[in-house]
């Protein structure tokens, strides 16, 4: 049996008195297509922050891959093979599209440490960049910055920095999240030309889409789970209607 | 690209020909001082330009290099060359400590870790006589004589900083293009993504905060060689301000803004002081024109102006192709 590419155990955390997430214990394995679900403040995205490293649990653990990465910082997990994108989004607005990218690609190069090298020569790196862009059907914006593109290039150009570190798992916060029709559509081709060596966990509200896409999902309620399954399980468990519908 | 190599190259032959265009010694010593405090603005620009971390405290490097070239070199009877390398040294090493220290915090907390850290070492200076020679300071030193050149030359000296400020700017340069300094710029901008990119931020804040407190170190022992003395107002929060004003004067997070700041500062003090009795009042007007009608600095905002003249157009436009390193070069 292959290692699991995510193991959560009985994870916790509070802010406060309140409790954000609580008692969550999960599996994901390799080559999986997770969903998360729930209502706005179930603790979704918490619980990708705890994954990601951001902040710390307070209880329980996280593996990534087999490895505890519980006490583990953010930069250090990304090294073990996680990505992530953003809820909202987070890019580097007076940038360039490109140079957003090859940002994303230094992260996990020694040339990050470099202070000697001048990054404008870095002819491999910038090509892998443009490389990237075009996955995403960017290209042709390479040299525009981040301020002057729409949300909807914003939003596919979080997935291709996410994508051109090579994960092994990626943690994807609703990627459709303010997108137009057509923009869905493209973004829904390109996850799932995402190869199935990639673990993918995603936080979607977009019941068609996210349906569509995932194998497994885990439904959220108030910080906890309240049901696991498959696609079939999920939408005949009466509890799941119970969360979406309040009934 | 070869147009940015001739602008470096007619920038050096100006400053090369600079004490021979203004003649006078007391004007060659405040081209010196001018340098001097470039190199020390350079330095703090890495951290507030670059990185984002306002620092109140950036004296403390200028000082110390300088009470320590003067102390091992006039006092413990060191060599110039040894006296030099332990003070930018030992300077560096503080830098790295107090980096330690002020990272702890961001924002305003590592503002305030920067002044308290600055203020201590002010009052070290201050106090302790035995050592540093309190309020009267120290005293003594004679400039070296490399190779045989009389650094007591003003012109002599003049050229002996300037290779200095041309290595530092050089320096700062290749340092904000590299990967490095990028990952630095990064860390200004979105630390969050940063770390879930695969930078170590703290790392990346911590070196940048050493190397800015290397090229502080070279300054102090710069000033250390122009004034032959230092006292303990070398160290004090006065001068941390100051520079920090030469910095957003000039233009935080370009090349030249510093650079200009750091002329528009020291011509102020000494030269606008000789005819105005209250220069600081002066130099606070300049500051807020500059904060009303370019409140991005000196160099950027008179960049913009000409660029805007040439297009035709009054308001600034985002540029196409622009990248960090782009801007940075220029």
């Amino acid at each position: 049996m292959t290692t699991p590419a995510l193991e959560v155990k009985g994870l916790d955390r509070f802010f406060g008195g309140l409790p954000a997430v609580k008692d969550v214990t999960m599996t994901v394995q390799s080559g999986e297509r997770r969903l998360l679900l729930g209502p706005n403040g179930a603790g979704k995205t918490t619980l990708f922050n705890l994954i990601a490293g951001d902040f710390p649990p307070s209880q329980g653990a996280i593996r990534i891959f087999g490895q505890d990465v519980t006490r583990k910082t953010p930069n250090q997990r990304t090294h073990l093979g996680m990505a992530r994108t953003y809820q909202i989004i987070t890019l580097f607005a007076k940038n360039t599209l490109l140079h957003n990218v090859v940002i994303s690609l230094m992260g996990l190069a020694d040339l990050r440490f470099n202070p000697f090298s001048d990054l404008r020569r870095q002819t491999k790196l910038w090509d892998e960049a443009r490389r990237m862009l075009g996955l995403v059907g960017l290209s042709h914006l390479a040299e525009r910055t981040v301020s002057e593109t729409s949300y909807g290039e914003r939003r596919r150009l979080e997935i291709a920095m996410a994508l051109a570190q090579k994960p092994r798992l990626l943690l994807l916060d609703e990627p459709l999240a303010g997108l137009s029709a057509d923009e869905r559509v493209d973004v829904q081709r390109l996850l799932q030309s995402i190869p199935r060596d990639v673990t993918i966990i995603m936080i979607e509200h977009d019941m068609d889409v996210a349906l569509a896409f995932a194998d497994f999902i885990t439904v959220m309620q108030r910080g906890r789970i309240v049901v696991e399954g498959t696609r079939a399980e999920v939408v005949a468990n009466p509890k799941t209607k119970e969360v979406y519908l309040g009934h | 690209m070869t147009r940015t190599l001739l602008l470096w190259f007619a920038g050096v032959l100006v400053l090369v020909a600079l004490p021979h265009l203004i003649g006078s010694d007391y004007y060659i010593n405040i081209a010196s001082q001018v340098l001097i405090a470039a190199i020390l603005a350079l330095s703090l620009n890495i951290l507030i330009g670059f990185g984002g971390m306002i620092s109140l405290g950036h004296a403390a490097y200028l000082g110390t290099a300088a009470y320590l070239t003067i102390y091992l070199t006039a006092q413990a009877g060191f060599g110039h060359i040894s006296g030099a390398l332990i003070a930018i040294g030992a300077t560096t090493a503080l830098a790295m400590l107090f980096g330690f220290l002020a990272l702890r915090a961001s924002g305003l907390g590592f503002l305030m870790i920067t002044l308290a850290l600055g203020q201590i070492l002010w009052g070290i200076a201050y106090r302790w006589a035995s050592l540093t020679g309190g309020d009267n300071g120290l005293g003594g030193l004679t400039r070296p004589h490399p190779f045989g050149i009389d650094l007591a030359n003003p012109t002599a000296f003049f050229y002996f900083v300037l290779i200095f400020f041309v290595i530092a700017l050089l320096g700062i340069a290749r340092f904000i293009q590299s990967g490095f300094g990028q990952s630095l710029q990064g860390t200004r901008d979105q630390p969050r993504r940063m770390r879930a990119l695969g930078y170590n931020v703290w790392l990346i804040q911590w070196f940048s905060f050493v190397y800015a407190g290397f090229w502080g170190a070279v300054a102090g022992l710069l000033y250390g060689y122009y004034h032959q003395f230092v006292s303990p107002q070398s160290l004090h929060l006065t001068t941390s301000a100051e520079t920090l004003l030469m910095v957003i004067a000039g233009g935080t997070g370009t090349l030249f803004g510093p650079v200009v700041g750091a002329a528009l500062v020291v011509i102020l003090k000494n030269v606008i002081s000789a005819y105005i009795t209250r220069w600081v009042m002066l130099l606070g007007f300049v500051f807020v024109a500059i904060v009303l009608f370019m409140p991005e600095g000196l160099v950027p905002g008179i960049t913009r102006r000409v660029q805007a003249i040439f297009k035709g157009k009054s308001r600034p436009e985002a540029t196409p192709l622009a990248s960090i390193a782009e801007d940075n070069a220029t």
